[in-house]
């Protein structure tokens, strides 16, 4: 059997493609064949996905991993914004609103669980903050979010949510990566291994962590999973750079200059040996590309020149310190989505023992103060941003998510003052561009316990924000250890009646 | 086919319209049962198509099922009957034929008869339904004859073919530098000294074969050989010393099954060996190995929660872990897709997938005393402590009782008495204890208070602090944070008490208690301790009127008896100091698996635990012909060995097959089959078929020079000592244009080293490594809190100054260095690392503080060997790091910056440069 002929169609598509590039005298030939063919799949002829339909193998080069790439189909969105909430946000208590619970407050009727995550439960409680109807469509939203509360006409909420898992981390992995289990890339990884970034200088992928610290599911939340180093989540947030971004503080700016000199000199010499190698050459771009975020990721981090009012808008003072925090975090996430990063993934919330009282919004104890400390957090700064992002223009391409891992039930835990996790029900929103505005879609029943109307999967939800990003998730895969994996997995429907 | 078809479908139009059945009425398949089926079934279900993997007009293959893997049909068992249940629309989501088309009720009946009488089928009954494949992987390995070549190497001549058929051949040799510097890589993982390459140098041009035939046996004759072969079998099975999940705990002493690789590789451990110790080495005295076993991450039970159904859905997940593990390294397999269904591609079916779950059944994820031989000195060292202990016990014996502290548990001692009772009143307001046992003089390990032993548990408060904290968890035989509490207010007078009544009268003579025995033994390095309280207790017996009376107490024993005998004392301490020396010294608790009872598999339906159908025999999979003999009745070890030894048997097609390919792999950085953990359907075709078998069966038995069986070190010096091997790496446009990817090896296939290589050479280059092999882990973190992420607190000190094999390894965790290059996550199997190329490696090298403070070291080192010669210096970086001199421009331009600035700057740009990072 000859080479070629173990090769499948889009294996010998590429070889002849590398031929045809390499005899045009481009720095393709020695491309960094390990990570290409995987990618591109030396694979049997029937390379498929588990729904029968053909991948779209995203085009990377290994020079230039982070070149734009087109979408599978045209949709507005050029980039997303996930604001991601830890702990699981009380839906009930937010935008979900259930008259019921508060007609059969401190009851408990039957059908509903005697035990749930945390032990045995407890009665009805109706919701901790007054419901009343927010702009002009009079959607019904607590008083807990005042602020994000106006912008309500802009938002399609998606009421009837359910997930696999009433625990944190493996809740946290499902949202972020379409997994309960770990090791699997992220959403913001598989948008930018589809899409690349349109900024060069800055990251592909950026994840904002709290002020707290990193969520349960820490890295998992921003991996890449198997996919190639090169599409992981870049940790960066307002106060802290990336790692070892900056120049050691031992060096003068001309030493070190100097040593980059160097360092070029010596590269090209070694390639004068190893003439058109693509992996010495991705090799050396990577170095330059250092070298430019050594500036941009400064000056985008920089908020010196934000106007007072921004600042005043965001909430940057006057709050808590952490809201502070938040609030710059957010000003950040705007700057990045301005200069073009394709992912940008914002963190509201930590792991437990993150910080000092209220680490995010798991509320098992004391509701009542623990989601308000939460909400003061995120409700301005959040609410500013978009609002922000919209009279920039910036909803004209970005998509927003706004997430959480489940809901939170609608009785009490037994004895207590909190609420359990509820995995069968829970509210996300989008908003930004592709998206229908003041929209509400699915149902969960009168008491907010399980999802009735246009019960909404995870892997649905992941299904349809790809959609929003012009990606087919059938077709978004990439080849690891048998299987063409997919955001997810072998499930989800588009949810289209939320797009525009 | 068709004409069959006709035949039954006008007989059967006939018929149905007049017949409805009533039980018990004869059913005739032609008449009543083939039109049925034939109108709604077989379109989708038959010959052409097999929706679902399903197939109707073949009854062994109704009896087999779908990809469901649920039997359709159950002869005699309409319940039973898969079919039965679709046909009548009991689960909306799986209803045959959909929705409008649902079959009328008579012909429902005439089905369901049909099956109850036995599902009869005229000329099909005895009709087998194999499971084949003509997928070559599935295929006996034949050894190849090796081709007639001008090269006396097999290896190559294979090769060569190839080449020639293209119109290609081998480049020419490497040189001497280039070849001593990819094959220390690649043997040792660690780039060679400067004087070891001059000395190369010199012997090749003497004679280059010799010299290069003495630099391999040096190298495998390392032990840094084992280190380098570990950590890729580390890789593929992804194991790491957390359990990954919330909160990412330690795994203690899970390094000795780490140590046990590198060992194996270093004594050229037989492969069939190595696999039956890491499955079954519990009955084979090399107990750390089965580490392999719960490689994989895990969530512990307490971050679980409490739901029933999510703690079975846990267990599940565990169970997958362990069965991805061996199918992914050891079969090729990607086993995971049975789980829920038969594989789509491969020939691998539910039942297959809960037939393995059989076979490791009684594995849980935690730690045990690890099985050692009798030779193993921390089994004869344990040995001696053990007897210096009870010579001790021996005399306290003789003065009443006394309380041992062994950390994970306290124990009280005590003279025997036989009882059908006892009773335990605590006189402290807060008790908390997952575990109670009680022991006795007639079998030392039998505890005597579990509810498998049929000891009945009463006490106060019996469900705990707010009822969460239940008291059957005192005999229910699991440790941890799944714990029964007694919590009282200052002012109550209320005192928790426990009894037992034993199924018939025991002698008793020690009573046990632990806090939470699985952290202490299972977990480490968190900031807050397993905390092991003592707790002051008086236990009764009842007299022969049933009247309680006291019979021993913490008060009594640790006072009075103390009291009364002062030499109690220097006991006491000798055993307290044996327990340390036997936790130090000893075999220790590690966190290489804890083996329970093992039970019945049943095939999960869709994979749900909430929806157990048939019982899954152990087994291996049927197309690999994997009948044990075993039943459900088996004990859990010997399920484990007589699988390990069925899966390392020569006979099996695969086995031989995908370890030839990965020691492939990590010699010419990819496998003759890309997919090295998938040889399935939907993996990649060898680009050398005939080269693969050849080795697989060398690997088994070797011919081309005499060698053990299953040696991996003789293959691996097969490989290095062929021509393929040894040839430049230079580009030839030739060759680049008619095989870019080089899998057909007209030149050595460059590629950047890994994370590894890259902070090992460093910690060489500068005289910092510390080469000792084996033991504890370095650490780079901090102690954290339970649910705290870890923190990096310390990643280029002296302490972490060790090859980075024995790094922690950390699910999910960045080590803010090295995570950047692909180093794993370690969460999902990793057959192999994707090497990419991104700006935060750049900034990783040029600015960490390892690269700072070692580029220093280095330029000292070099000072310190050149004296004041700026020029010196530089020549002994450019031969400490690349093994090699500058040329004129490259030290004018480097003198130049170490004298404007400082010569580790010139150390810096060495190690960020592409020769530093590539494999040449």
């Amino acid at each position: 059997m000859s080479h070629s002929e173990s090769l499948s169609a889009i294996g010998r598509r590429l070889l002849d493609r590398r031929r045809f590039l390499g005899t045009a005298g481009l720095s393709t030939t020695g491309l960094a064949l390990a990570s290409l063919l995987q990618a591109d799949g030396l694979l049997a002829d029937d390379a498929r996905t588990v729904g029968g339909k053909a991948p779209i193998r995203p085009d990377v080069n290994p020079d230039r991993p982070y070149a734009p790439r087109n979408p599978h189909f045209e949709m507005p969105a050029r980039q997303v914004l996930v604001i991601y909430c830890p702990g699981a946000v009380s839906h009930v208590d937010t935008f979900d609103h259930k008259p019921e619970l508060t007609r059969l407050h401190g009851k408990k009727p039957p059908g509903l669980p005697a035990v749930t995550f945390e032990g045995p439960s407890g009665n009805i409680a109706k919701p901790f903050w007054e419901f009343r109807p927010q702009g002009e469509s009079g959607k019904m939203v607590s008083d807990l979010l005042p602020h994000l509360g106006q912008q309500v006409d802009d938002f399609c909420f998606l009421h009837a949510l359910t997930t696999d898992t009433s625990a944190h981390p493996q809740g946290e992995n499902f949202m972020n990566t379409g997994f309960t289990m770990e090791g699997f890339p992220s959403f913001g990884a598989w948008v930018t291994y589809a899409l690349g970034t349109e900024n060069q200088e800055l990251p592909a992928f950026v994840a904002i962590n709290d002020p707290r610290g990193l969520a349960r599911s820490g890295k998992n939340n921003f991996g890449n999973g198997f996919l190639p180093a090169a599409f992981q989540g870049t940790d960066f947030n307002a106060k802290n750079p990336p790692n070892n971004l900056n120049r050691p503080g031992s060096l003068t700016s001309a030493a070190d200059r100097r040593t980059v000199e160097l360092l070029q000199r010596l590269n090209a010499r070694h390639l004068e040996r190893f003439p058109g190698d693509a992996d010495l050459a991705g090799r050396i771009a990577s170095y330059e590309l250092a070298g430019k975020m050594q500036t941009s990721v400064p000056d985008v981090m920089d908020l010196a020149g934000e106007s007072k009012s921004t600042l005043e808008a965001y909430g940057v003072e006057g709050g808590s310190e952490l809201r502070g925090s938040y609030a710059r975090n957010c000003i950040l996430a705007r700057r990045l989505l301005e200069k073009g990063v394709r992912v940008v993934q914002l963190f509201n919330g930590s792991d437990p023992a993150g910080g000092n009282g209220i680490t995010n919004w798991d509320s098992h104890a004391n509701i009542a103060k623990t989601h308000a400390m939460q909400a003061e957090i995120m409700d301005q700064p959040t609410a500013a941003l978009l609002a922000d992002m919209k009279e920039r223009g910036l909803m004209d391409n970005t998509l927003v998510v706004w997430a959480t891992e489940f809901g939170r039930m609608p009785f009490l835990q037994a004895n207590g003052t909190g609420r359990d996790h509820n995995p069968g029900a829970f509210t996300c929103f989008l908003t930004g561009a592709g998206v229908k505005r003041a929209f509400s879609y699915g149902e969960s029943d009168e008491f907010g316990f399980k999802s009735v109307v246009d019960k909404t999967t995870v892997y649905d939800f992941n299904a349809t924000i790809l959609h929003l990003m012009g990606l087919d998730h059938e077709r978004l895969t990439y080849y690891h250890n048998g299987l063409e994996r997919r955001l997810t997995n072998v499930h989800g429907h588009v949810v289209h009646d939320v797009l525009a | 086919m068709v004409q069959f078809s006709w035949k039954v479908l006008i007989i059967g139009c006939v018929v149905s319209v007049v017949w409805s059945p009533a039980q018990g009425e004869d059913i005739d398949f032609e008449r009543d049962i083939a039109p049925i089926l034939e109108e709604n079934c077989w379109y989708c279900h038959g010959a052409d198509e097999q929706e679902s993997g399903l197939r109707l007009d073949f009854r062994p293959r109704l009896l087999r099922g779908g990809d469901s893997g649920q039997p359709a049909v159950v002869p005699g068992e309409p319940d039973k009957s898969y079919l039965v249940e679709v046909i009548n629309h009991v689960d909306p989501d799986m209803a045959m034929p959909p929705e409008q088309d649902k079959l009328p009720p008579e012909h429902i009946a005439l089905l369901t008869e049909w099956i109850r009488q036995g599902a009869e089928w005229p000329g099909q009954m005895d009709a087998v339904d194999e499971i084949t494949s003509d997928h070559w992987a599935f295929q006996p390995v034949d050894r190849p004859k090796v081709p007639q070549s001008a090269v006396s190497h097999p290896v190559d001549a294979f090769l060569q073919q190839q080449l020639n058929a293209r119109g290609l051949t081998f480049s020419e040799t490497a040189d001497a530098r280039t070849l001593i510097r990819r094959a220390s890589i690649v043997l040792t993982g660690l780039a060679p000294t400067p004087a070891q390459t001059d000395a190369f140098v010199t012997a090749s041009e003497q004679d280059a074969d010799a010299a290069y035939s003495e630099l391999v046996e040096r190298l495998l004759a390392s032990p840094h050989f084992g280190e380098r072969w570990a950590q890729h079998w580390l890789d593929v099975i992804r194991w790491a010393e957390t359990n990954g999940s919330e909160a990412n705990l330690y795994r203690k002493n899970a390094w000795i099954y780490r140590d046990y690789v590198v060992r194996a590789f270093n004594e050229d451990k037989p492969y069939d060996r190595f696999l039956q110790e890491q499955i079954a080495g519990d009955s084979l005295g090399s107990g750390e190995a089965t580490g392999f076993l719960v490689a994989g991450p895990h969530v512990p039970a307490a971050t679980v929660g409490r739901e029933p159904s999510a703690i079975r859905q846990a267990r599940a997940d565990r169970m997958d872990e362990v069965i991805q593990t061996v199918g992914a390294s050891v079969m090729g397999l990607t086993m995971g897709c049975a789980r829920c269904h038969n594989h789509k591609f491969d020939p691998v079916t539910i039942q297959d997938y809960y037939a393995m779950t059989g076979v490791f059944d009684d594995v849980e994820f935690g730690s045990r005393f690890p099985e050692f031989s009798k030779e193993h000195p921390r089994r004869q060292r344990g040995d001696a402590i053990w007897a210096e202990i009870a010579s001790h016990r021996q005399q306290l014996k003789q003065m009443g009782g006394w309380e041992e502290n062994w950390g994970a548990y306290r124990e009280l001692h005590f003279a025997p008495v036989t009882t059908t009772a006892v009773r335990i009143r605590f006189k402290m307001p807060n008790v908390g204890l997952d575990e109670l046992e009680i022991f006795g003089p007639a079998d030392r390990r039998q505890n005597l208070a579990a509810a498998d032993f049929g000891t009945q548990l009463t006490g106060f408060p019996e469900l705990g602090v707010d009822g969460r904290f239940p008291i059957e968890r005192l005999q229910d035989g699991e440790f941890g944070t799944m714990t029964w509490r007694a919590q009282f207010g200052k002012e109550s007078k209320d005192r928790a008490w426990v009894e037992l009544t034993f199924p018939s009268a025991v002698s008793i003579d020690r009573l046990r208690m632990s806090s939470n025995r699985e952290y202490f033994y299972d977990t480490d390095y968190l900031s807050k301790k397993p905390f092991l309280p003592r707790y002051e207790f008086d236990m009764d017996v009842p007299d022969d009127d049933g009247e309680w009376k006291p019979w021993v107490g913490t008060w009594y024993v640790n006072r009075k008896l103390a009291e009364k005998h002062a030499d109690r004392k220097t006991h006491l301490q000798a055993i307290a100091a044996a327990i340390a020396a036997l936790s130090e010294e000893g075999p220790r608790r590690s966190f290489v698996g804890r083996f329970g009872k093992a039970g019945m598999a049943r095939v999960l339906h869709r994979g749900s635990p909430e929806n157990p159908r048939d019982e899954a025999v152990p087994a291996g999979p049927a197309i690999l012909e994997g009948e044990l003999g075993l039943t459900s009745q088996t004990s859990g070890a010997r399920r484990r060995l007589q699988f390990a030894r069925w899966i390392s048997s020569a006979d099996n097609p695969l086995t031989a097959r995908v370890m030839a390919n990965r020691l492939w792999h990590h010699v010419f950085g990819q496998g003759l089959v890309t997919t090295t953990s998938d040889f399935g359907k939907a993996g990649a075709l060898p680009t050398h078929p005939q080269l693969l078998d050849w080795l697989a069966a060398e690997l088994i038995t070797p011919t081309f020079r005499a060698g053990d069986a299953w040696s991996m070190k003789d293959t691996i010096r097969l490989l290095v000592m062929s021509r393929a091997f040894r040839q430049s790496s230079a580009p030839v446009e030739r060759g680049l244009v008619a095989d870019a990817s080089s899998a057909l090896l007209w030149r050595f296939p460059p590629k950047r080293v890994e994370a590894e290589v890259i902070r090992d050479s460093i910690l060489q280059a500068s005289g910092c490594l510390d080469t000792t092999i084996g033991g504890r882990s370095y650490r780079i973190h901090n102690e954290k809190k339970t649910y705290a992420q870890w923190q990096v607190v310390d990643n280029f000190g002296p302490s972490t100054w060790r090859r980075m094999l024995y790094q922690e390894r950390m699910r999910r965790v960045d080590d803010r260095m090295f995570t950047a290059f692909d180093f794993p996550d370690c969460g999902q199997v990793r057959a192999r690392r994707p090497v990419s190329t991104t700006p935060l490696q750049a900034l990783n090298l040029m600015n960490s503080d390892f690269v700072m403070d070692q580029s220093g070291r280095i330029a000292q080192r070099a000072r310190q060997a050149a004296g004041d010669d700026p020029s010196a210096a530089v020549d002994e970086c450019f031969r400490i790091l690349l093994c090699r001199l500058p040329d004129e421009s490259e030290r004018t331009q480097c003198v130049e910056l170490a004298q404007t600035f400082d010569l580790s700057l010139v150390c810096r740009a060495l190690i960020n440069s592409n020769e530093f990072a590539f494999l040449p």
